[in-house]
């Protein structure tokens, strides 16, 4: 499998469409739509990749998601910000108590998750924002190895939940309950199956396979469910200084790199060869 | 109180008494210098070897090449507060070397093993990646190389590990020949009272 370089959007700028100083957070649409957090804003750009709307939040943004009814949550520090599709706030959701930086959001059929790095764990909540369980706390260190400072995590078929232990050189998989299940990935510095440095994958995307992203040097690679790497997506488009890239995949297969220095998204989709 | 609040305090109160004995020590050689005089110290943002932005070059080994005392008066520091106590820490392991049974690179990074560590807080011997791990620099071993402060940099690394002055090594040179020899003009002067100063800010950050 192969991947090319298709689009680049935003990067750094005054301009409506560019970043200013950070971008954190992406999440695409069951349309489509790409969502951006960075600086204090969300973004949303349509399939073509042209701003369509944005709007501002009450903190600088650390993630954003998009739940199944269209309602856009950005994460941020010790709360969740609610927007509406056209950018309306809802609610804002704080607890300062399960919430440090919230650098990943998600949802399962009956429950949300938010990822706290001040805890080192995934938190798990039902609709009506009890507190349920936590998710990759439970083990020898307390919680996911993240000396990157982000925590990841993607929600795939059946509620799998899968999150980045970059500390571990590995994706792990769990149960909403919290239960491990399984990891792929290893340590080599060489090997590009594998992951390298201290810590990687710092993010990670679930479609169809697991789609990660590195640091040092900045590396975007796919994965079959067993851990069999499927292509190497991009290495060199990137700041070399870049690290905890978030990253998306659309529908139709097109994954979304967040450059986290250039402040640009690099698109990229699969070549049939 | 959870586990790993506990291993926090532990830390911090390891890091305190490191602090306090580091500045014990640097302070009775400060002490012992004279009132007004300058010394020299490594500006971290200055030094090719931790400044943020400089990735894919080679350490920087003028430090140990130029020194006048034979074994650098320059050692590298491993701030501890800020180690992120890695599992595979790039500082302490050549990262592109063979990876051993253990799922770990087979060969450290220094090249006078001055790099020691020691898995810390409830030890799962049977996978290394499920410990934490100090990282510990043998001062008497390491002659200030920097391949370890490469290493450590962000975003490889988090930059814990910085070059430094040790006042109980340095002769305090007129013209200190690291840094008539640094391109990066890294190597300053500053008055003892600064200079211990800047130690406590950067150490209690």
């Amino acid at each position: 499998m192969q991947y090319r370089h298709v689009q680049a959007i935003g990067g750094k700028g005054a301009a409506p469409d560019r970043f200013t100083a950070t971008l954190r957070g992406l999440a695409v649409d069951s349309r489509g739509q790409l969502y951006a957090a960075g600086d204090s804003e969300i973004k949303v750009f349509d399939a073509a990749g042209r701003l369509k709307t944005r709007w501002p939040t009450a903190q600088p943004v650390h993630s954003v998601a998009v739940d199944s009814d269209g309602s856009v949550c950005a994460g941020e520090v010790g709360q969740i910000e609610i927007f509406d599709g056209s950018g309306k706030l809802i609610d804002t959701w704080r607890d300062q108590k399960l919430f440090g930086p919230v650098t990943a959001i998600g949802f399962t059929k009956d429950s949300v998750l938010a990822a706290d790095v001040a805890d080192r764990a995934i938190r798990r909540f039902d609709r009506h924002r009890k507190f349920l369980n936590n998710i990759g706390k439970d083990n020898q260190v307390n919680g996911l190895l993240i000396p990157n400072g982000v925590v990841d995590f993607a929600v795939g078929e059946q509620d799998t939940i899968y999150a980045a232990n970059p500390g571990k050189h590995r994706v792990e998989r769990y149960t909403p309950a919290g239960e491990l299940l399984g990891h792929i990935g290893r340590f080599d510095g060489v090997d590009p199956a594998a992951f390298t440095g201290c810590c990687n994958p710092t993010n990670l995307a679930v479609r169809n396979g697991i789609f990660t992203t590195e640091k040092a040097g900045p590396r975007v690679k796919a994965y079959d469910f067993s851990g069999k790497l499927l292509a190497v997506i991009a290495t060199d488009l990137f700041d070399a200084n870049c690290k905890n890239m978030s990253i998306a995949v659309d529908a139709r297969g097109r994954v979304y790199v967040a450059d986290t220095v250039k402040l640009a998204i690099f698109v990229f989709e699969p070549v049939n060869v | 109180m959870s586990e790993d609040l506990t291993r926090r305090d532990l830390f911090a109160k390891v890091a305190r008494g490191t602090v306090l004995a580091t500045l014990a020590g640097g302070a009775g050689f400060l002490v012992k210098k004279a009132n007004g005089q300058v010394v020299w110290q490594v500006n971290a943002a200055r030094c090719i070897n931790s400044r943020l932005g400089e990735v894919g070059v080679e350490a920087c080994n003028l430090c140990t090449t130029e020194c006048v005392v034979a074994l650098s008066a320059v050692r590298a520091v491993n701030e501890y507060s800020k180690c992120g106590r890695c599992n595979i820490c790039p500082a302490y392991f050549n990262i592109t070397s063979a990876v051993n049974e253990q799922g770990q690179p087979s060969e450290k990074l220094c090249p006078r093993d001055a790099i020691a560590r020691k898995p810390i807080g409830k030890v799962d011997p049977e996978d290394p990646a499920n410990n934490f791990y100090e990282y510990l620099i043998d001062e008497e071993k390491c002659d200030g190389c920097g391949k370890c402060v490469m290493q450590c940099k962000d975003p490889l690394g988090l930059g814990s590990i910085t070059l430094r002055v040790r006042y109980d090594k340095c002769v305090n040179c007129n013209s200190c020949s690291i840094s008539r020899a640094c391109p990066q003009h890294a190597l300053m002067q500053l008055p003892v009272e600064q200079a211990l100063q800047q130690v406590v800010l950067k150490r209690t950050e």
